[in-house]
Formats: structure tokens, C-alpha cells, sequence
């Protein structure tokens, strides 16, 4: 799968710091699976956390710390020890989404927006002001107007949209700031599924959508 | 006892301890379940971590706690550890990041998988030796060293102080959009440094 658009050089390294929401490390997990341009850059800000924690000035431990550990791991049974699983390998997009979405894409409890664009907010991931929602978008309609109050996530999952950055298709992320403005459009003959991560609410800035954005949710 | 004590003696020394004893000791846990190789891994590891739970917000007495689970957990999975994928440090990083998320942010944290089964890795190689550059954790450590303070200090906010970008912002009174340059430049920085084509 060829992929064009990724996380940005800050998200990667906000990621490997574990500073980034929980939906917001559920997207960039689920984009990383596929992507090893993003795979590589996180494993270099990995290296930076790591050489960054040795570079620390050492505190010193209580003077039970050691035996405390040793006890635990000495009454450890053979269960303790983590056994290794290796990694699933996905080689799409619909298949890295099964680890977090129960049902199939066609058979979720879709619910409608708007013409044209459904969602479905998958429950239980921690965002702060922010959600995680699946938005399915049916070919030619618009997401109206928008900017952000704090960051989003956008991975396509199925079909393609395209806005003012570019044209996004399975695999993609658009990894997107306060600053952006933009209003993506389905393109394509199949709904636009995306996956879509924000940290806090979005601001529609047309009179009509600012109307309906209490009742949409978003 | 003895040993105990002895090994904090040491741990005054600890900074001279060269990378490649840190990745002995790891798989000498992995392979053998070395209780003496995990004994100077603590004397070496546990007063970082204590170090950085503490950056991180926590009390002397919880940052001594989460420091203690933390080498509980890398002698649990240390079967996990390839050293082809990562240095050492880069491991016990994201074992001590992953618990403070979840202990004391009460956060799921959805991690990138980047290990894979040392055990068929191990048997691929003849010499140690062969693992040196896996990372070139010298070349990074100097190009850490040579970043403009000011692109450095927002780095560690970020990974320290567990500050997302926004709080990076409030903390220096600087924009986000600062913020997320300044770590742009500085991760740009060690990408070409580390010649890697990302």
C-alpha cells in the first residue's frame, strides 16, 4: 500500500513521548501498522526518549528498593513472565480497524448527521475534550467548513476525500493544527470512511453549520 | 545485603558504563534469567527511572515504587527485548513511559508494536559484535548534545515533564506553532544526522 500523507515530525515525537491523547495514540498505532515511513521516524524519537532517560541524573533508590524487586520477582511464576507474542500483521486498512471496532463496517450501528454523512463514536477512548468517531462520507458531499480549537487525526480507512492539502486515500493521515481550515469533499464512487481523532471540539466557521453543530456533536 | 550495598556504591560510577554491558546484561535476563546481570541493570537503570517518574510529577515515594515495577516488568519481558530493533535504553524508555501512563495519567496507551521474536533473531547471529550499530546510540548522544539549547529545552519538556504541546506553549509563553517547530528543527536535525532517508 502506497501511502502519501503521514504524521507530522512533532506528532512522532509527542507520541514516543506518550504525551498524545488516547484516540490520538489509537490513530497514529493504527497508520504506523501500515506505514513504515512513519514506523522509522518513530523509532528514531524512541531512540532520542531513550538516550534522553540515560543522560538523567540518577536519583537514589530506597534501600529496600532492590530487595522489594528481587522478592517480587523471585515469587514470580513461570505464568509471570510475559510470553512473546508476535505482532499481527495487517496488510490493510479494514483489518488494523478490527482490533477496535467490533463489527464489520457495513454492519455498525451507523448513525446519521447529515445527508449524505453518518458516524459512529467508538465508545470508550479517553479524548479529553476531544472524540474518536468513524465518519462515513457518501461520494460528491462536503464536510462543511472547519477549523480546529486543538489538533485531528484523520486516517481514511476505505474510499479517498480530498481538500485544500490534498487527495487522501486508504492508509493516509492528515494530521491537521489549530491553524487549518479546511473542507474536505468524498471523492470517488464508494463512501469516504475515515477514522477521526480530535483533542478538542471543532469550530465550523459557516453561519449555517455553527447551526447545527449542537446537534451533530462534533 | 552485601550486595546490595555494594551496588550503590557503584551506582555513583554508573555513568561510565558502556552500552554494549547494558545489552549483556538484557539478554543475559532474556536467555537465563541471570539474577546478577538484572541486579546491574537496576544499579544502573533504577535511579533514572526514579529520575524521570519524579520529572514527571510523581512523589519520592511513588517514584521509587513506579521505578521498582518498572525493573519488575523488564525482567517479565525480557524476552521481549530485539536488539536489532533498539538499544537498550530505547527499551526500558517505553516500559517506564508506558507505566507512567498508565499509573499515573490512568490512560490506555495504544503502543506501536516494534518488537519482534528475539529468540529467531538470536539464533541468526554469530558474534555480539555484530549488534554495535543497532542503534548508533554514540552518534545520537553527540547529535543530542549539539542541538541549540532552545530547540533541546521544548524536547525535554515533552518527554520529561509529560507536556503535550499545548502546555509546552503555556509553560514558555511561546505559541503551539513554536512549540511544534522548534521540535520539528530538532528532530529534522538528528533524521539527517542519523543519515536516515525519513
Amino acid at each position: 500500500m502506497k501511502i502519501t500523507h503521514h504524521a507530522d515530525d512533532a506528532t512522532i515525537l509527542a507520541y514516543a513521548a506518550g504525551t498524545v491523547s488516547e484516540g490520538f495514540s489509537l490513530l497514529l498505532k493504527a497508520h504506523m501498522e501500515l506505514c513504515s515511513h512513519c514506523r522509522e521516524r518513530m523509532s528514531l524519537a524512541s531512540d532520542l526518549g531513550g538516550e534522553l532517560l540515560c543522560e538523567l541524573e540518577p536519583v537514589p533508590m530506597s534501600r529496600e528498593g532492590l530487595s522489594n524487586v528481587l522478592s517480587v520477582i523471585e515469587a514470580d511464576t513461570l505464568d509471570s513472565v510475559t510470553p512473546f507474542k508476535s505482532p499481527s500483521v495487517s496488510s490493510d486498512m479494514t483489518s488494523v480497524l478490527s482490533e477496535y471496532v467490533p463489527h464489520r463496517l457495513d454492519e455498525l450501528p451507523w448513525q446519521r448527521l447529515m445527508p449524505g454523512i453518518r458516524q459512529y463514536q467508538l465508545a470508550g477512548i479517553e479524548s479529553g475534550n476531544g472524540s474518536v468517531r468513524l465518519l462515513s462520507i457518501s461520494p460528491g458531499i462536503r464536510i462543511p467548513h472547519h477549523t480546529h480549537l486543538g489538533g485531528e487525526l484523520t486516517l481514511v480507512i476505505e474510499g479517498a476525500y480530498e481538500d485544500e492539502i490534498g487527495h487522501f486515500k486508504a492508509g493516509d493521515l492528515a494530521d491537521l493544527d489549530a491553524s487549518c481550515n479546511h473542507q474536505p469533499v468524498a471523492v470517488g464512487n464508494k463512501p469516504c470512511i475515515c477514522l477521526i481523532a480530535t483533542d478538542d471540539k471543532l469550530r465550523f466557521t459557516g453561519l449555517l453549520s455553527r447551526m447545527v453543530q449542537p446537534l451533530i456533536g462534533i | 545485603m552485601l550486595a546490595v550495598t555494594k551496588l550503590f556504591n557503584e551506582s555513583e560510577n554508573m555513568a561510565a558504563i558502556p552500552v554494549s554491558d547494558t545489552r549483556i546484561w538484557l539478554r543475559s535476563v532474556a536467555e537465563r534469567r541471570d539474577r546478577h546481570a538484572f541486579e546491574q541493570l537496576y544499579g544502573y537503570f533504577a535511579p533514572k527511572i526514579k529520575g524521570y517518574m519524579l520529572r514527571q510529577g510523581a512523589d519520592d515515594a511513588s517514584a521509587d515504587d513506579l521505578a521498582q515495577e518498572t525493573m519488575v516488568q523488564i525482567w517479565r519481558k525480557a524476552n521481549h527485548y530485539d536488539p536489532q530493533k533498539a538499544a537498550v535504553s530505547t527499551w526500558v524508555f517505553r516500559v517506564a513511559r508506558n507505566l507512567q501512563i498508565d499509573r499515573m495519567r490512568k490512560q490506555k496507551f495504544y503502543e506501536l508494536t516494534l518488537d519482534t521474536d528475539v529468540s529467531s533473531n538470536v539464533e541468526n547471529l554469530q558474534h555480539d559484535e555484530q549488534l554495535e550499530n543497532h542503534p548508533d546510540t554514540d552518534r545520537l548522544k553527540k547529535l543530542i548534545g549539539e542541538l541549540p539549547e532552545e530547540q533541546i529545552d521544548v524536547v525535554r519538556l515533552a518527554f520529561f515533564e509529560g507536556l503535550s504541546h499545548s502546555e509546552v506553549s503555556c509553560r514558555l509563553s511561546i505559541p503551539v506553532g513554536t512549540v511544534k517547530s522548534r521540535l520539528r528543527l530538532a528532530f529534522g536535525k538528528l533524521k539527517t544526522g542519523m543519515g536516515e532517508q525519513i
